[in-house]
């Protein structure tokens, strides 16, 4: 049985700068949802993780031609998206006088939570009770998988501080997950 | 729970279900994006007549059929001509230009100054 092979992601960003408009909505219905949970995940809020995704997106499609062929194009779309949400918390940070919501939620905290819930749930929880830096790290391995140089070049930090963080998350996030208590480091 | 089995568990999590409609909010701010016309229906109207209308004098002047056109537009720049060749008209049309000003000046109106006001405003942004 012949199977018609999926374009690959070069191969749909080369046709989009020929004019065909219905590669770049393959790109976007392959990527859409995971640049949309980077965002949320980085934000904690479902309309601006929207509109970090849409204008990650719309960024793309006007720098398209940036786009070095050879590179990853996940890579590239997760870098733009990580910088649209890097702005806004920093417009947060600007504007209010709290802390960051992960950090400013009142009690129960998210740890507090982790106990009550599902197997995911709690994992998901623990993630979120994160520091920004590792939760941000966390994220991008669960979406790019053990691709550290990728991850590192989506954050614009070296190998080896990703390395690094991914396994002080792990930690926290294996104690959190025991029911141990954590400190920051 | 191992490392092994934490990594597992965080690959295994489900991705954030976008809200509805983002897909298509993206693709028409990308993709499907079509440019505004410069001009609306209404506009090209307006400038397409206003283009017939000046075709159309251009038309009957080079046919030779705009000869009453042509003769009454040389009868009003020579009588303007005429006019501001005369001493006494130039005069008059002086005190009348002074009058008017010194009138609103009077009044509190002054154009002049608000003028001057205005560019000052403009310089010092």
């Amino acid at each position: 049985m012949h199977v018609k092979a999926e374009p690959a992601d070069g191969d749909l960003v080369a046709l989009t700068l020929r004019g065909n408009t219905e590669a770049f909505a393959t790109l976007v219905e392959r990527y859409d949802r995971a640049v949309y949970h980077l965002a949320y995940r980085t934000l904690h809020d479902v309309e601006e993780a929207r509109d970090a995704t849409q204008e990650a997106f719309f960024k793309a499609f006007r720098s398209l031609r940036t786009f070095r062929q050879g590179s990853k194009f996940s890579t590239w779309i997760f870098a733009i998206t990580y910088h649209a949400c890097c702005d806004r918390l920093n417009r947060r940070k600007h504007y209010a006088s709290e802390e960051l919501p992960d950090r400013a939620d009142a009690a129960p905290g998210p740890e507090a939570r982790v106990i009550a819930l599902d197997e995911a749930s709690r994992l998901r929880a623990a993630i979120d009770s994160l520091p920004e830096k590792y939760r941000t790290v966390v994220t991008l391995f669960h979406l790019q998988g053990k691709q550290y140089e990728e991850i590192a070049t989506v954050l614009g930090l070296p190998m080896g501080t990703v390395k690094t963080h991914l396994f002080r998350a792990k930690e926290q996030l294996r104690r959190l997950l025991s029911g141990t208590e954590v400190t920051e480091s | 729970m191992t490392m092994d089995e934490l990594e597992r568990a965080i690959m295994e999590l489900p991705l954030e279900e976008p809200p509805d409609g983002l897909r298509a909010s993206i693709l028409l701010a990308t993709a499907y994006h079509r440019p505004v016309p410069a001009f609306s229906l209404h506009e090209v109207a307006v400038f397409g007549t206003l283009g017939a209308v000046a075709l159309w004098l251009i038309v009957l002047l080079v046919s030779g059929g705009g000869s009453l056109f042509v003769h009454t537009l040389s009868a009003i720049s020579s009588v303007v001509l005429r006019s501001f060749s005369n001493v006494a008209f130039v005069s008059w049309l002086a005190a009348g230009s002074a009058a008017a000003l010194w009138l609103t000046l009077l009044t509190g109106s002054h154009p002049i100054a608000a003028l001057s006001h205005r560019s000052d405003r403009q310089d010092a942004r």
